[in-house]
């Protein structure tokens, strides 16, 4: 809308052109200075004064220096003024911007006030009513479809995967209409304690989840299996040997404390395993993994934890690279000495010859490789432990010792991390040290933790001499680390991990010791259980059992749970005095380290695997 | 001689540019190593209660005095210079707080949650607008919002809008509001006031976000007249819609209008409705189709709105405080951060149960879902109705103001030629 100046007041008209040109000249140096102070306090930041950062340095390490002190507080002091001069500058100069901005604005609308309307002429944008509705429908139409399209991008765009997280984080029960559901599975301060102190293994790091159960299967079947299990995934089930992490801690309940083999009480199901193997139960869902081979076959056995049923048994044999001949190996080694992993996906296992295989629940086989036969005079037997959709291979053998993170769904490497060591029997350890994930390996001449993400190395500490066969524990930001003829060593974890307290007075052979915040539990070969003390290396008690121990002690429910080689459990309290609570008899040999679910018990003797619970 | 668009476009952005100046960090308080004792944080006291009446009497006073103005006076001087001192008042003085535009949002929260205790001011700022909306059309807006006053300062150069550009752009006020009334409704956000343009410019204080959103408007606002009211403002739909029904609207002629067509350019907001004397000749066929489209457009709108709605279900719940703070649990405690943030150690340090943050972000996100359906067939009916509307015939012989769309400025009554039953000589002439 044009507007037509009237003669009259050209004056005024002229008088407020010139306010309005004033104001904005002054208004425009006005924002340039303010510009210019911005940007030069965004360059000399005094928040964060380079200078006054070194020279407070400086002072940590020298705090007596009184000269020094006195240059720090007139820097800080000329920081200071520097900083609050320029906040008056701002503050004064917006004002005065608004002021002379209002001045503009005044001059011009009043310009606008005093000169006549001249209306447009008519006639010029006679539009038809009804082209202009048709357009509008069109146009109102297209913004409605451009909208819906947003929202689907955005949704696409989108992780839908929270709602599925924060159900298998609530224990998986689904709530109706979005009520809260019972689970029990947070964190409430003292379980958080728990886990960060005595339970500290918490585990492999896993975000989504998209195992779906189909109708048409039996339950614990993944009919789709991607992804990686959650943490409250991982501790319903018992992923491999030592539970969670590998710690020798598990969370389950109501585990029993009497049985008798001979009679059956107890024993809900015994079934015979076809080939021998010392790796350890482990279950997930209804499903119970083994392995056995001899020096002609190696197998992968499925079994339903709730019958006992064998359900499938996979050969792992014409593996591309697998050597014709198996490996010659210590009779108290085998050829499945290695525990099996899983991630509720895939199952996964490794024998002594050096193939390693994935499989689905189903038994089929997902892939498999040879990783080498390692040079290893007793014969492998690490054990396989499960990170993310990866499983974690310490592969320390003659020459060429390394720790590696294997794809789960293709095999495929995803780092691989050389180690400076001696051949080692023990086996990895994963936790979560309060900051970080530390995937924890004892081989002579070492303990270090490694990045699971990327295999760097964190940190390592010189403590072992000697074959290593027990793998360390873990509790409350310490590490601890024992072999035979060696030392039990007590490391401090921190920014630089320092040794607590060391003893040699019981050493295990085999075993591995299990921790809590306050206890360290050491099981000898010989049959001595002794009771530590976690700061400082002090004996709580020691007890004879005298019978060879080759399980790990396992804790659960406050207890400790150690097999003797004949299959005798000692139950006893995790305390700092020796309770034995039971002594219950399998009736059968053992060399494995007993798997865990709610009620009940699994224990793979010489040649069955024993169901305990009621 | 000052040239007013170039200068003030640069002018405008030196400006806005400089208010980012005011964005800057507070400097951290010292650390003391001789025992200095810091004084206790001086909280300001609270506003003295009489202060709430003052504000709903000068909000009473103002609504008046520009209804007055428009209907009475027919006086578009008078409406500036009463917006003029609401933007003073609520703008400048009351620093943008308290405000209409927003009280939707606590009025919506108070609605969903029974323990928001809405304060009794805040809820008369929400209805007394909307009486005097019923009763005199959008006279707030024209007089008493200062987001308002403070877009029509700066409108020198306004131009229509293509009325096909200007229907689609009305559709963003729904989707504002809906998402306003969402993001309340779950207790998520006041989306309204986080991302209130004008508020830094009251506050003389702003991020570079807000300034940047408020050079944005305020640019546009030279050549688009309120472009904040008219393609954005979520109270404004409110009184839209009640404008429709206004008791008595302001004319545009105080008289018969003799069709002189001078205002017919005049509205910057292109509310005036042009007189169509045109019958559109349609057969039955059409006007059966014509009805079979509308019935059948509108459920497959609100479905399919509802639909995509609901898909945004955790793009919107990602917004929500608690719903970030599960997130970040989930991926620390499964994942394990080398740092965590400090929301998680806020809540770390609180003893409260990780399972109750999970149930609470599952039923937020629930309620999302809810109301993503709701929100998404809102915006499918609004569509619908709006692309309804243009189906619709509309007779009229005058120059009349769109009663929904019209701000009540009273500019086109300066462009009437008609003053009662005479009309002035000069004007008659051109006419």
């Amino acid at each position: 809308m044009d507007k037509l100046p009237d003669k009259s007041p050209d004056r005024t008209i002229r008088s407020l052109h010139i306010t309005a040109f004033a104001g904005s000249v002054f208004a425009l140096i006005l924002s340039v200075m303010l510009i210019l102070n911005f940007l030069q306090m965004k360059r000399i930041d005094p928040l964060n004064s380079r200078t006054l950062i070194l020279l407070n340095e400086r002072l940590k390490t020298n705090p007596e220096d009184k000269t020094l002190r006195e240059e720090i507080r007139s820097l800080d002091l000329l920081a200071r003024k520097a900083f609050f001069t320029s906040q008056w500058q701002i503050r004064i100069g917006g004002y005065l911007l608004l002021i002379s901005g209002l001045v503009v604005v005044i001059s011009l609308k009043t310009t606008d006030f005093i000169v006549k309307i001249s209306p447009d002429e008519p006639g010029r944008q006679k539009l038809d009513f009804w082209e202009r509705q048709s357009a509008s429908r069109k146009w109102i139409a297209g913004a409605g479809v451009v909208m819906i399209c947003s929202a689907l991008i955005l949704a696409f765009m989108t992780d839908h995967e929270l709602g599925r997280d924060l159900e298998h984080a609530l224990g998986g029960a689904v709530a109706a209409k979005g009520e809260p559901a019972n689970a029990n599975v947070g964190s409430d301060k003292a379980n958080r304690e728990n886990r960060m102190v005595e339970l500290p293994a918490d585990v492999p790091g896993m975000v989504s989840d998209s195992v779906t159960q189909s109708a048409d299967q039996p339950s614990g079947f993944a009919a789709n299996p991607v992804g990686f299990p959650t943490q409250a995934e991982i501790r319903k089930n018992f992923p491999g040997f030592r539970g969670p992490g590998g710690i020798g801690i598990d969370h389950h309940k109501n585990i029993p404390v009497s049985w008798d083999g001979k009679s059956g009480k107890n024993i809900i199901w015994k079934t015979k395993i076809p080939l021998p193997g010392f790796n350890s139960p482990i279950v997930w869902d209804d499903r119970i993994f083994l392995s056995g081979a001899n020096e002609t076959r190696r197998e992968i056995y499925g079994i339903d934890a709730g019958k006992g049923t064998i359900l499938w048994t996979t050969v792992i044999d014409k593996v591309p690279g697998s050597p014709a001949k198996a490996p010659a190996v210590n009779k108290e080694t085998g050829q499945a000495a290695p525990g099996m992993t899983t991630d509720g996906r895939r199952v996964y296992a490794i024998f002594a010859n050096g193939d390693i295989a994935a499989l689905n629940f189903e038994g089929k086989i997902v892939w498999v490789k040879n990783l080498g036969v390692p040079s290893n005079h007793y014969g492998h037997s690490s054990s396989l432990i499960m990170y993310k959709d990866r499983v974690i291979v310490q592969y320390d053998q003659r020459g060429s010792a390394a720790v590696m993170a294997l794809a789960g769904p293709t095999g495929d490497v995803i780092w691989k991390t050389q180690r400076a060591v001696k051949v080692s029997w023990a086996s990895p350890v994963l936790v979560h040290t309060g900051t970080r994930m530390e995937l924890i390996l004892a081989a002579e001449p070492f303990i270090a933790a490694y990045d699971p993400e990327n295999g760097k190395e964190l940190w390592r500490t010189d403590c072992i001499n000697g074959e290593v066969g027990p793998s360390v524990a873990y509790a409350d930001g310490r590490v601890f680390s024992v072999n035979e003829y060696s030392k039990l060593t007590a490391i401090q974890l921190g920014e630089q991990p320092r040794i607590l307290w060391e003893d040699s007075e019981y050493l295990s052979d085999v075993p591995s010791p299990v921790a809590t915040a306050q206890y360290l539990f050491l099981a000898t070969s010989y049959g001595t259980v002794v009771c530590y003390n976690v700061l400082n290396g002090e004996k709580f008690w020691e007890h004879e059992f005298d019978q060879t121990i080759y399980s790990s002690p396992m804790m659960a429910e406050g207890r400790i749970y150690l097999l003797d080689k004949l299959g005798v459990m000692y139950i006893f309290n995790a305390s700092d005095k020796f309770q034995l609570i039971g002594q219950p008899v399998l009736g059968e040999g053992t060399f494995c380290t007993p798997a865990f679910t709610d009620g009940r018990l699994y224990i793979r003797g010489n040649n069955n695997l024993y169901c305990i619970g009621k | 001689m000052f040239r007013k668009s170039r200068e003030f476009w640069l002018l405008l952005l030196l400006m806005l540019l400089a208010g980012s100046s005011f964005a800057i960090q507070r400097f951290p308080r010292p650390e003391f190593e001789t025992g200095y004792q810091q004084p206790e944080t001086m909280l300001p006291g609270p506003r003295a209660e009489i202060m709430a009446v003052v504000d709903l009497a000068v909000l009473i006073l103002a609504l008046s005095a520009v209804s007055w103005m428009v209907l009475k006076k027919r006086s578009r001087k008078g409406v500036f210079w009463v917006s003029m001192f609401s933007l003073v008042y609520f703008g400048f003085y009351r620093e943008g707080c308290i405000c209409a535009v927003g009280s939707v949002q606590n009025v919506t929260l108070a609605l969903f949650d029974p323990t928001y205790p809405i304060p009794l001011t805040v809820l008369a700022f929400f209805i007394i607008p909307l009486i005097f909306t019923l009763f005199f059309g959008r006279t707030f807006c024209a007089g008493v919002c200062p987001f308002g006053a403070m877009q029509d300062l700066v409108a020198f150069r306004p131009k229509t809008i293509n009325s096909k550009v200007d229907a689609a752009l009305g559709m963003m006020p729904y989707l504002y509001l809906g998402l306003a009334v969402l993001f309340a409704a779950t207790g998520t956000d006041f989306i309204i006031c986080r991302y209130d343009p004008f508020v830094g410019i009251f506050r003389i204080n702003a991020g570079f976000s807000m300034l940047l959103f408020a050079a944005i408007l305020l640019l546009t606002g030279i050549f688009i007249a309120r472009p904040y009211c008219r393609y954005l403002c979520p109270y404004g739909v409110l009184l839209n819609w009640i404008s429709r029904f206004s008791y008595r609207h302001m004319t545009i002629t105080p008289a018969e209008c003799i069709n002189c067509r001078l205002c017919e350019n005049s509205c910057p907001y292109g509310a005036i409705k042009i007189p169509n004397s045109v019958k559109y000749a349609e057969t039955r066929r059409q006007r059966v189709r014509k009805l079979m489209f509308i019935t059948l457009l509108f459920p497959f709108l609100m479905v399919g709105g509802g639909w995509a709605g609901s898909r945004l279900q955790e793009t919107f719940a990602g917004v929500n405080r608690t719903v970030k703070l599960a997130k970040e649990l989930l991926v620390s405690d499964q994942n394990g951060q080398d740092v965590e943030s400090f929301e998680i150690k806020a809540f770390r340090s609180s003893g409260k149960p990780l399972t109750e943050v999970y149930q609470e972000a599952r039923i937020i996100l629930h309620r999302f879902l809810i109301g993503g359906w709701i929100l998404g067939a809102f915006l499918g009916l609004t569509t619908g109705l709006m692309v309804a509307g243009k189906l619709l015939e509309n007779h009229q012989s005058d120059y009349v103001p769109d009663k929904g769309a019209c701000l009540s400025c009273a500019r086109c009554t300066d462009y009437c030629p008609v003053m009662g039953n005479t009309m002035p000589t000069e004007l008659n002439h051109k006419a």
